[in-house]
């Protein structure tokens, strides 16, 4: 036969601290989940938004919104560089300006299932303009008018064959790797070459965009409305900042509904339970609550104390969960740019912005939670609450 | 077995009840959604023709096929018919209402795609008229679209030049009884967009997006699809035919790593209504420990007594679930009526959505009810009767 | 003589706390008969409510034998205990314990749901016990909306329900004023008197105790004297 526990020992069975645990912990997923959906959506957003120059401008189609539905004939992209005179000049007299063409092509992931890849067929120019944006891990340049090509970092480990010493074939051509590239921007998971050889090879003879380095002062505004209107060259322009941000809008905003619905289902879910834990614990004193009363203490008092504790729960639970969030910092990652099709490989991105709004929103739950039992506390009378359960 | 005693406890806290009731509802209620989502991204797989295939570029997607390839395909042995599809890639007024458009051989879209049922107007007038098109059932309900009328499409791969919409006249509306064709879409004629392109009255890409072609035998998918590939091998542009499932198949692998990422999420949303309702049913264990000393010294089973609270349990868990499943139903018509519902054609709530809910509000109920209950099975009378609980 | 109805022998039970041992009951020996009302009288942590606890089968001694109703308590365990327990005790706690959640007459039945009995036969079990405690009128009634008084006598229906040999109370009168404590003693000792009931209540009341055919006396775990009430066992 056991030995008996004295009935004191019986609390510890059932601790209350257990609802004070389970409250934190409930806020605590919620705000971890929330974090990861967000440092997603972070982590896609800045490698765009921080990929883009502002003295860099980005030529398309008039009416297109991504280089994928953008074409420039050849000989019109010739004439709207030789003719704007926005566009600087390098030391040569030339302008300092390349015309690009933009393909996502298939290719097959290591492991054998297919994605979409961005290849851009470049002049050499494009190398230049790209400056410190880009530096080579491996290899180097693919030569002018040869079939060797440049992949970046990001498709390296994902993409077969993108390897320095290795071959793809686009359509019925084979081309060298000659070079690996690393690229602060959302280019590290594209293939560069020469845009001739990869527009023969793709039997496509068309460029997709212009991109050129700006003259200082230049009025980007004026030129924009400039070139909508001109019959010769009809184009759309724009920094490159402002056309790498605009790409993202698809799959951020996708992030961010699922992030906002997700919040909301789990920040239902914890803000009941701290309730629950809420009111027990009031249940549990009030006693205490009666005496205070009588004593003298003012309602809002014991209003403001129990919403307090309350708001500890959730902050506790924010620190906690924002914590727990720190593992996915850094972790690589690679999902689809619904804007282009391709895909991109990132990072999750924790950034103290982030983790701010975490923090605050699961003191908003705790807060939420806390709200009701913490007025139900205040509007007790304190005859009833002394009187014993 | 007194199982009034299980609704009486449940009442007895009706609030605490709620609330976790409430948790559940919400939670279920994006679980179902999340898996329908998953489900109708897959749907369009599933209801693929089996006695049809797709020739598409083995490049890329946005690769166009020489017209001539057409001739030469409804060569092979065992093609009973082919039709040009082209992606237009537009909207109608403003980029929100986004839907399919396809530019085909007006003559051949019927005999090749029976599901296409014409519930309005007339099949001869799509085909005899140069700009005539055929629309989907849900596009005449949420535009209020009628035979005879005139609707302008913006289209960002095919711009009409200077600038402008295209505009086509309604001749007939179609059904469609399978997920892989949707309502949604709009069909003209291949001609009236290549004529277009020749007279400069719009630019884009010459060729063919992708072909179907029809099986006299879907037996002969495997053979038929590397006839048509081989023919093709050396170029212009190299061709890949994949059954329809598999061609519908790489969309989905589009969405790359997103049903994982879901069903990650689905458990985050689990485990915050498992910490909901354990809280629950550790509260309710806490207050019941007196009431299970009397009754065990009544002479009740230390087995029953704990059974009482898992059916408590499960009793919240299969209501909240049933609730929220209630609520995802009747959601269900509006969001496939919703923009959104493009997106997702095939999106409903099967039964297996149901039974699958039903089965987890089960396994949460037990799980969340284990350390409670088992705390009141070892519950010794004499130790709870002696506690003031 | 027939066999005790209560039979205690040589009973030790020790409560370990921590390091801790403290001997409630030392060898302590006693017999109940059929149909004697007993008081077990004496100062807090004298063993009191253990004893009756044992005699319950709500706990088991460290040493000796507990004899009730024919049946080897101390040596019985799981279902086989709590089926016996349920047939021959009727217990009445001083806190009450009525079930906040069910009604008066809710709380008198639970108990028989442990039988096979149908619901028609229970009802009238129930109904009968309750009668018999003068609170047919209150049935329906929760445990927060009856005085302490009527609250201890539901519970004794309770104790009643499955017409049990033996009942045993912990203090049923501690928590009660004058006129309620009596009319609970009055039952018990109609009880006693008129359905043969073997009653044993532990109590600190020595208006309960003149009851009781004979009072015993404990201290620090130990029987002391044995008082018998010759006014009470000339009425019975």
């Amino acid at each position: 036969m056991a030995l008996v526990p004295f009935s004191y020992n019986l609390r510890s069975m059932f601790v209350r601290k257990s609802a004070t645990l389970l409250t934190i912990v409930s806020i605590a997923a919620t705000v971890a989940v929330l974090c990861g959906v967000l440092a997603l959506e972070q982590g896609f957003d800045s490698l765009f938004k921080e990929g883009g120059r502002d003295g860099i401008l980005v030529f398309l189609r008039p009416g297109a919104s991504s280089e994928g539905e953008s074409y420039f004939p050849r000989d019109r992209a010739d004439i709207l560089i030789k003719s704007c005179s926005e566009i600087e000049e390098g030391a040569d007299g030339r302008p300092l300006a390349s015309a690009e063409m933009y393909l996502a092509v298939r290719l097959k992931k290591l492991d054998g299932s297919e994605t979409n890849v961005p290849i851009r067929g470049v002049q050499q120019r494009s190398f230049d303009l790209a400056g410190e944006m880009m530096t080579f891990v491996s290899g180097r340049r693919p030569e002018q008018g040869t079939n060797e090509i440049a992949v970046g970092r990001g498709l390296a480990g994902r993409v077969q064959h993108c390897v320095e010493g290795d071959v793809l074939t686009f359509n019925t051509t084979p081309f060298q790797v000659v070079g690996v590239f690393e690229y602060d921007g959302p280019f590290r998971s594209e293939i560069w070459g020469d845009v001739d050889r990869m527009q023969e090879a793709l039997e496509r003879p068309i460029f997709s965009r212009v991109i050129a380095k700006m003259r200082d002062g230049v009025d980007v505004t004026a030129f924009k409305q400039r070139l909508e209107k001109d019959p010769q060259t009809p184009a759309k322009v724009m920094t490159e900042t402002e056309y790498l941000s605009g790409q993202t809008a698809m799959l951020s905003g996708m992030l961010l509904a699922l992030g906002a619905i997700l919040g909301t289902v789990m920040g239902v879910a914890a803000v009941f339970t701290g309730t629950n834990t809420m009111l027990s614990a009031i249940a549990s004193r009030t006693h205490e609550i009666g005496i205070l009363l009588s004593v003298g203490f003012r309602r809002y008092s014991i209003f403001l104390g129990f919403l307090l504790e309350a708001l500890l729960l959730g902050l506790f639970g924010g620190i906690l969960g924002s914590m727990l969030s720190f593992f996915l910092n850094g972790v690589e990652t690679g999902t689809t740019n619904w804007n282009t099709f391709t895909e991109v490989a990132f990072a999750f991105r924790i950034t103290p912005n982030l983790l701010a709004k975490a923090v605050g929103f699961a003191s908003l739950l705790g807060l939420l939670g806390g709200l009701w039992p913490a007025w139900r506390a205040a509007s007790m009378k304190p005859t009833d609450a002394m009187r014993r359960q | 077995m007194p199982l009034r005693l299980v609704f009486r406890n449940l009442t007895n806290h009706w609030v605490r009840t709620l609330l976790t009731i409430g948790s559940l509802t919400v939670a279920v209620f994006l679980l179902c959604f999340l898996r329908s989502v998953l489900i109708s991204i897959d749907s369009a797989v599933v209801s693929s023709a089996s006695n049809r295939l797709i020739s598409q570029s083995a490049v890329s997607l946005f690769v166009t096929l020489p017209l001539s390839y057409q001739g030469k395909i409804d060569q092979v042995s065992g093609v009973a018919g082919t039709t040009k599809m082209n992606w237009f890639g537009g909207y109608y007024q403003t980029q929100e209402n986004f839907f399919a458009q396809f530019a085909v051989d007006a003559d051949r879209l019927l005999p090749n795609y029976p599901e296409i049922e014409i519930v309005e107007g007339s099949i001869e007038a799509f085909v005899q008229n140069r700009t005539a098109c055929l629309i989907g059932t849900n596009l005449r309900d949420n535009y209020g679209w009628k035979v005879g009328d005139r609707v302008p499409i913006i289209s960002a791969l095919y711009p009409r030049m200077p600038e402008g919409a295209w505009e086509f006249d309604v001749a007939a509306v179609y059904h469609s009884n399978r997920d892989n064709i949707d309502n949604n879409t709009l069909f003209f004629d291949f001609d009236y967009l290549y004529e277009a392109i020749e007279a400069d009255q719009a630019d884009g890409p010459e060729g063919v997006g992708v072909l179907a072609v029809g099986l006299r035998d879907p037996g002969d998918a495997e053979k038929v699809s590397a006839a048509i590939d081989q023919l093709f091998e050396n170029g212009p542009q190299r061709v890949q035919t994949t059954t329809e499932a598999e061609f519908q198949r790489q969309f989905v692998g589009m969405f790359g790593n997103v049903p994982l990422f879901l069903s990650a999420l689905g458990m985050g949303v689990i485990f915050a209504i498992v910490l909901a309702v354990l809280n629950t049913m550790l509260m309710a264990a806490r207050e019941r420990v007196h009431s299970v000393g009397v009754m065990k010294a009544l002479g009740f089973v230390d087995r029953k007594v704990a059974a009482l609270l898992v059916l408590e349990s499960l009793t919240i868990c299969l209501i909240g679930t049933t609730v929220g499943i209630l609520l995802a139903m009747l959601s269900e018509k509006g969001l496939r009526a919703s923009p959104m519902g493009v997106f997702f054609p095939g999106y409903r709530i099967s039964g297996g959505t149901v039974v699958l809910c039903l089965i987890g509000a089960v396994v949460v109920g037990l799980i969340a009810a284990a350390i409670p209950a088992s705390q009141i099975q070892r519950l010794r009378p004499v130790d709870a009767l002696r506690s003031e609980g | 003589m027939s066999e005790p109805m209560i039979q205690l022998s040589e009973v030790t039970k020790i409560y370990t706390r921590g390091s801790e041992k403290l001997v409630v009951l030392d060898r302590f020996s006693l017999e109940i008969e059929e149909g004697e009302f007993a008081a077990l009288m004496g100062p807090s942590g004298s063993g009191k409510t253990t004893l009756l606890n044992l005699v319950g089968g709500l706990d088991a001694p460290e040493g000796g034998d507990v004899w009730v109703a024919g049946a080897h308590v101390s040596e019985m365990e799981g279902q086989e205990l709590a089926r016996w327990r349920a047939d021959t005790i009727g217990f009445v706690f001083q806190g009450f314990n009525l079930l906040p959640v069910l009604s008066a007459f809710e709380n008198v039945e639970l108990p028989l749901m442990l039988t096979p009995l149908s619901r028609k036969k229970r009802r009238e079990h129930a109904e009968y016990a309750l009668e018999l405690v003068g609170l047919k009128d209150r049935a329906k009634h929760r445990p927060r909306q009856l005085s302490g008084g009527q609250e201890q006598r539901v519970a004794i229906a309770r104790a009643l329900a499955m017409d049990p040999k033996v009942i045993l109370a912990d203090e049923p009168t501690g928590d009660l004023d004058r006129a309620s404590a009596d009319q609970v003693l009055d039952l018990l000792e109609k009880l006693n008197r008129e359905h043969g009931k073997t009653i044993v209540i532990v109590t600190h009341d020595p208006s309960a105790a003149s009851r009781a055919h004979k009072i015993i006396h404990m201290d620090k775990g130990k029987l002391g004297r044995i008082d018998v009430n010759p006014v009470a066992v000339a009425g019975s």
